[in-house]
């Protein structure tokens, strides 16, 4: 039995092999870790190659002192070599290679000399869908030892969780290698299971896309409510002690005793300070809005319940390979102002609201998603004629 | 154990459904020999490669029964014993012939070893040693189905069934394929094949099978499927007319006593068309010793292989002033044969026949 799923899985290797673009997108990821490379860290500031770029050119002060050689180069592998490259460009590339291998399996001609063999039609395609898989993890492999290399060489620490990016991104390349084999197992056509397949990822991109914007709108709404809720409560206890200033004035000119405390009606406070009316409107509108977006919240959680959850695996890497509270210091401290430190609180609170999501949520629905996937296609070709 | 390699029974496979269903096999029964070379024949949509394709579990059947080496039909196990090379083949572009050699070997579950030795006795059978360390996609068409005959024997199979194994080969090809055919025989291993080729099959199968319209309509050796159909035929010198009228007066009993025990001619078995030999197709008669007699243009056809049988009539054509030109013995080809069933089974009366008892 072994031999004959080894003997598949030599020959996708030597049928990858045999692809001009496989070499190609081999060559492209040494380039892209040699530009990585090329990016360096001293008191200066960023330097990228024997040009030094100024320390505050990003926006915040990175120099070698706030941003360890060693964290910069994990902070660009996994938050711009892995979501850019090896999550869009390195995929494409892997689709582009690997559509082809069911139709070219069922095509006339190939899949009869295949199936006249004692092999179980589950466990060749079963097995053509691993060799699919090897695609994408030979060119990440080879991307993160040169990852290691560089961030060893270069940042001076060995950071052996890059090659976490292996399974994280071919578990990733899954679920949409997942989808092409069904389709190209129904067109048996590699150009409809390959365009079908870009068009699923850009139906899973928007949704995702639509949860961003529905999570970062939640969290900065609740940071936005929870200052005017602040302003308000402030508002309110001034005015309480305006009317409590008053009221006493008044006892001590007709020989009263002052008041310790005082509960003034909602009348009394709004018409001490005219702004209290307006703000609690605009805090009720907030809460309203928020309660609508609620549902959309939901929806699009449940909707990407049973979809792949292509970004929040390419996530993991961030996740496990950089310190996430040393990134948000070189940030330094949170503003002042109400407004901006809400802003930058909400940004905050996105951030962990994505971090949070449980990994039996992100991984487990997704591999179903895929598991689901396969045995459509599992059944289809086990009941096909050929 | 049946001594037949392929055993099966009334096997059926229909495509399509909701009303529109097509019968590509109506019930296919037969036994392949062991040991022996077998053809099966028939016309484009006869149902060949729907029948081989069950055997080797590529198509389901929709009903029947059968066994294949031993085992009932489907079973993947019997397959481990068998080799098969598929019609227009596509071998993997990007490996080497030996490469390709080895990759069926090992999906056929055998050891490295036995591979790599199996593959070069292989490569010099087929005559592709010089060629192993290059890509099959820079192969030609022959040398493509010769990788592909040594694919399908990697497993040292007790059968190989190949599909259209000549087609597109050059003559010289053809005869080293037809050769690697006879030594598979001499080794023991039963050879299906199934081609268009009649001339091809003709020259290596001892049995054949003549499939048209999803049904067996002729089985057997070639001998056994000849017999009653050899026959002498005499040739005079002369016009179409006169030898026609010199046959008549030659045997006045023979051709008045009514219609011959051979087959009517068919176009398979008529002779070149001429201008007077519409009008001569169809004089048939029977000699007093019972053989059939016809006459085709100025040849006269007589249904016996015994020489002493035709001593008198060729006495007679002389006595009547005809000049023999050749005489010769006529044993009808595979194409005849072919030709011969096929039109039996297009016939009315079959197809009535069939109406009777198919489904």
């Amino acid at each position: 039995m072994m031999t004959q799923t080894i003997a598949l899985l030599v020959d996708a290797y030597r049928e990858l092999c045999a692809k001009k673009l496989f070499w190609i997108t081999m060559i492209l990821s040494v380039l892209v870790v040699a530009a990585f490379a090329m990016v360096g860290i001293n008191e200066k500031g960023l330097t990228f190659l024997w040009f030094q770029i100024p320390a505050d050119a990003f926006g915040v002060t990175l120099t070698s002192e706030t941003l360890p050689r060693g964290l910069l180069y994990r902070f660009m592998f996994a938050n711009l070599a892995v979501p850019f490259w090896l999550s869009w460009v390195a995929i494409v590339l892997g689709l582009i290679s690997t559509a082809g291998m069911i139709p070219d399996l069922i095509q006339s001609g190939t899949i009869e000399a295949v199936l006249s063999r004692p092999i179980g039609r589950v466990r060749l395609l079963l097995t053509k869908f691993i060799g699919g898989l090897l695609f994408m993890a030979l060119q990440v492999a080879v991307f993160s030892l040169l990852a290691f290399l560089v961030i060893a060489i270069r940042g001076g620490s060995l950071a052996w969780e890059v090659f976490l990016a292996v399974p994280i991104v071919v578990a990733m390349f899954s679920y949409l290698f997942a989808i092409c084999v069904l389709l190209g197992m129904i067109t048996r056509s590699t150009i409809a299971a390959l365009l079908l397949t870009l068009l699923v990822w850009c139906v899973i991109f928007i949704i995702n896309m639509g949860d961003a914007i529905a999570v970062s709108a939640h969290e900065q709404t609740k940071s936005q409510l929870r200052v005017e809720v602040a302003r308000l409560e402030r508002m309110e206890r001034n005015a309480t002690l305006a009317i409590l200033n008053d009221l006493n004035e008044e006892r001590t000119a007709e020989g009263q005793e002052p008041l310790e405390s005082y509960e003034p009606t909602d009348e009394e406070l709004t018409t001490r300070d005219i702004r209290i009316a307006p703000k609690r409107v605009e805090i009720e509108e907030i809460e309203s809005g928020e309660r609508l977006a609620q549902k959309w919240r939901t929806g699009i959680y449940l909707g990407k319940t049973v979809l792949p959850k292509t970004q929040e695996t390419i996530g993991l890497l961030d996740r496990w390979t950089v310190d996430q509270e040393a990134i948000r210091e070189i940030g330094g401290p949170l503003p002042e102002d109400d407004t901006q430190r809400a802003r930058a609180e909400g940004q905050q609170a996105t951030e962990d609201a994505y971090e949070n999501r449980p990994l039996w949520w992100i991984l487990g629905t997704s591999f179903l998603f895929e598991a689901f996937i396969l045995g459509i296609a599992v059944i289809i070709f086990k009941r096909r004629d050929f | 154990m049946s001594d037949a390699v392929v055993s099966i029974q009334d096997i059926q496979k229909r495509y399509g459904g909701f009303g529109k269903k097509v019968h590509a096999l109506r019930g296919v029964s037969m036994d392949v020999p062991r040991g022996s070379i077998f053809g099966l024949l028939g016309p484009n949509g006869a149902g060949k490669s729907t029948l081989v394709k069950i055997l080797i579990t590529a198509v389901k059947r929709s009903g029947g029964t059968g066994t294949l080496l031993g085992q009932p039909i489907g079973r993947k196990d019997a397959l481990t014993r068998v080799g098969y090379l598929p019609e227009h083949h596509n071998l993997p572009k990007h490996l080497t012939g030996r490469q390709v050699i080895e990759f069926f070997g090992a999906m056929g579950k055998m050891g490295r070893a036995d591979r790599k030795k199996r593959a070069d006795e292989l490569l010099d059978l087929v005559r592709m040693r010089d060629w192993h360390d290059k890509k099959v996609g820079g192969y030609s068409k022959g040398m493509r189905q010769r990788i592909g005959i040594a694919q399908a024997l990697v497993a040292d199979p007790d059968l190989v069934i190949l599909d259209e194994p000549t087609d597109g080969v050059d003559p010289v090809g053809r005869r080293d394929i037809r050769m690697v055919l006879q030594q598979m025989r001499d080794e023991g291993r039963t050879v299906f094949i199934n081609s268009h080729l009649l001339g091809e099959l003709e020259m290596v199968c001892d049995t054949v099978g003549i499939m048209h319209k999803g049904r067996v309509v002729s089985m057997g050796t070639i001998e056994s499927l000849t017999e009653g159909m050899l026959r002498y035929e005499v040739e005079v010198e002369g016009e179409l007319e006169a030898a026609g009228s010199l046959f008549g007066r030659a045997l006045p009993e023979a051709f008045g006593r009514g219609q011959s025990t051979l087959p009517p001619p068919t176009q398979g078995l008529a002779p070149p068309t001429g201008t007077g030999l519409a009008r001569r197709v169809g004089m048939v008669g029977e000699l007093a010793t019972g053989e059939s007699v016809e006459v085709h243009g100025n040849r006269l056809w007589i249904g016996t292989t015994h020489a002493g049988t035709i001593q008198p009539v060729l006495d007679a054509i002389r006595a009547k002033g005809g000049v023999i030109k050749e005489v010769r013995t006529h044993r009808p080809s595979l194409e005849d044969l072919f030709m011969q069933a096929v039109a039996d089974d297009d016939s009315p009366g079959a197809a009535q026949g069939r109406e009777g008892t198919r489904p």
